[in-house]
């Protein structure tokens, strides 16, 4: 494969259908060679190993230990409260970035950093620190306890979690494109009758919306990949606040790998046919004006 | 509609962008705001389209003060520099949009609309480009487009900011004869902000100088041409050589020669002679001394492309621009090196600033 990618590479153009579309730029063979044995390397040959060990235990079983009510759940749980979360962050990502580049005021610079704080921060101690605080004997937890309901140890922790993780996921990616948004664009607006509401939703909002789904989309990501915040404040109870990397641990500490390994196949078929959906999401966003 | 602007003050931090500006707008004029960059010329306009809050002073429109009604309620038509175009929306929608956002009793149906940006498009010429992105056009397209959409909203003042700033050449003086052919067609009150004072005299009706944030001169472009108020109006309107003399006893003096010029002489001291090129008359040089009153000088170079020529002279150690046409320069039969007399038609005197 890379040996006829390079081939292709250094001849001159040739008629009809060609691998590479000719280019000046050198070097074609040895890099796109270089790439193909990374990701087989680190990606695709340990995953592909999983997927194989998958199927030594048949279609059958695969099928039953997939759809099993507890792993059904649990997969509920985990890609649903990273959509939720993701879209939290979306919203609320958006107004965090919004103020950190519109207005100039003392402590700017400070909440920028924290911005950070959860790319930086081991997952665990975000888990603790969040816990304490939702626990029902926590400040917020109490509040809570006395309103009727609870946080952590449910569904609505997970989503907490997944929205202190993945926040700055949106903040960074919307950041530089709201930096680059012309004055003139918005008072152009203005000067033609448009609220600022107006203004915001068939101006401003389109404009940033590819960046705004690319943040979704890695907020997303990482949610469903989060482990270690969420583990803390979710409690963990089968069929009701289990996810379904916890669910993998959990069959691994009874032994039971072809279990875990089915789960995690699955999970990864999941993950990428929700990226994949992602990118087209992407690509029609951005035909709309990129051209 | 006529606009009328009293003592406005705009400061930005320590640096003063307008002190104290009045101006008149008659309705359905052309006026041009020219000045260098920094003398405030965009931060009136600005102003006037309530983009910019005055510090002091008031702007109204047809007698009623402005300062309450933000940009939106202005009914203001605004071109940008640089243009500001919506890049997510084809030219149809960018023109629509001032329609489109309107208030729902005021709204024209979606019929009337796409009538109404047709019209506009084919009068921009640009209809066959109406499905296209702003980034699938030419800049004077962009242009184009960003006229009509302002335009849409049917404004009572039409607002440019440097319309022809980022064209070339040839577009330029084409969407310029264009501007003036709309403008005689729908008479909005329009005015426009340059710094290329051959776009102000030859577009507007009249034109305002500026410089450092204070107006210098309203007038017609002939006015403001022939008759400058001062040394910067006259430096800024097109080229001019600088000559240093003196004024002696209420009369100007170049090397000890008196030199006839237009309006007020000033107090003795030194002084700067201001000529432009067109009026420094050539003449054959005897073959021995210098004329009365007439000053003598070498050509250095000698530019004769196109239909007037451009000399360099050097007039006693003083460099010295002529232009004459180039029959004249063959009636003369001047060449590099040779002598010739120099006189000027007309010429104005400033004292010299200290």
């Amino acid at each position: 494969m890379t040996a006829a990618a390079s081939t292709t590479a250094t001849k001159p153009a040739r008629r009809g259908w060609a691998f590479l579309a000719p280019t000046i730029l050198p070097g074609f063979g040895t890099a796109f060679g270089f790439t193909l044995a990374y990701l087989c390397l680190i990606v695709l040959i340990p995953l592909g190993h999983m997927a194989l060990r998958a199927a030594d235990v048949g279609w059958d079983r695969f099928w039953a230990i997939t759809l099993a009510p507890r792993v059904l759940h649990a997969f509920f749980v985990s890609f649903g409260c990273a959509l939720a979360a993701a879209l939290i962050n979306a919203v609320f990502g958006l107004v965090v970035a919004w103020v950190l580049v519109r207005y100039r005021f003392p402590g700017r610079r400070l909440i920028d950093a924290m911005v950070d704080l959860p790319f930086a921060l081991p997952t665990s101690v975000a888990g603790i620190a969040l816990t304490a605080i939702y626990a029902p004997n926590g400040w917020i937890g109490a509040l809570a306890k006395a309103a009727g309901f609870k946080i952590a140890f449910t569904p609505l922790g997970i989503v907490i979690a997944l929205v202190f993780v993945g926040m700055p996921f949106i903040v960074r990616t919307v950041e530089p494109v709201l930096q680059d948004l012309d004055a003139e664009v918005e008072e152009a607006a203005a000067s033609l009758g448009a609220t600022r509401w107006q203004t915001f939703t068939k101006v401003l909002l389109p404009t940033i919306l590819p960046a705004l789904i690319t943040g979704v989309a890695l907020a997303f990501a990482r949610g469903v990949g989060e482990y270690g915040s969420v583990i803390f404040i979710a409690g963990n109870i089968p069929a009701v606040s289990e996810i379904v990397p916890l669910l993998i641990v959990a069959r691994l500490e009874q032994y039971d790998y072809a279990g875990a390994t089915v789960i995690a196949t699955a999970m990864m078929g999941v993950s990428f046919l929700m990226l994949l959906g992602i990118n087209f999401l992407q690509r029609w966003t951005r035909s709309r004006h990129a051209r | 509609m006529a606009i009328e602007i009293r003592n406005v003050e705009k400061t930005f931090g320590a640096f003063t962008a307008l002190g104290g500006v009045s101006l008149d707008v008659r309705s359905g004029e052309l006026l041009a705001l020219l000045g260098p960059s920094g003398s405030g010329k965009t931060t009136l306009l600005r102003i006037i389209a309530g983009l910019d809050h005055a510090d002091a002073g008031e702007v109204s429109f047809d007698g009623q003060d402005t300062r309450d009604r933000a940009a939106r309620d202005r009914k203001v038509g605004f071109v940008f520099q640089h243009y500001a175009l919506f890049r997510h929306m084809t030219v149809f929608d960018n023109v629509a949009f001032g329609l489109r956002v309107k208030k729902k009793a005021e709204r024209p149906a979606e019929m009337d609309i796409r009538r109404r940006v047709d019209q506009l498009l084919t009068m921009v010429q640009l209809s066959h480009l109406a499905t296209r992105y702003p980034s699938q056009l030419s800049g004077g397209q962009r242009q184009r487009v960003a006229l009509a959409r302002a335009l849409a909203i049917e404004p009572k003042v039409l607002l440019l900011d440097e319309p022809f700033g980022a064209l070339d050449a040839k577009v330029r003086k084409d969407l310029r004869k264009w501007l003036r052919h709309l403008h005689d067609d729908m008479h909005i009150t329009s005015i426009f902000v340059t710094h290329d004072q051959e776009e102000a005299l030859e577009l507007a009706d009249r034109v305002v100088v500026m410089n450092h944030g204070q107006i210098i001169q309203v007038g017609t472009p002939a006015e403001v041409y022939d008759h400058p108020a001062d040394s910067f109006v006259f430096d800024f309107l097109g080229g001019v050589n600088r000559l240093n003399g003196v004024i002696e006893a209420g009369v100007a003096r170049l090397d000890g020669k008196a030199v006839r010029v237009d309006g007020a002489v000033g107090a003795d001291g030194p002084a700067v002679i201001y000529v432009r090129p067109h009026q420094v008359e050539l003449g054959v040089a005897p073959a021995e001394g210098v004329p009365e009153g007439k000053w003598s000088a070498r050509v250095s170079s000698l530019h004769a492309a196109g239909p007037v020529a451009r000399l360099e002279l050097d007039l006693a150690g003083r460099a010295l621009e002529a232009q004459l046409s180039r029959d004249r320069l063959s009636d003369l039969a001047l060449e590099v090196g040779s002598w010739c007399t120099v006189d000027f038609r007309h010429a104005r005197v400033f004292p010299a600033k200290s």
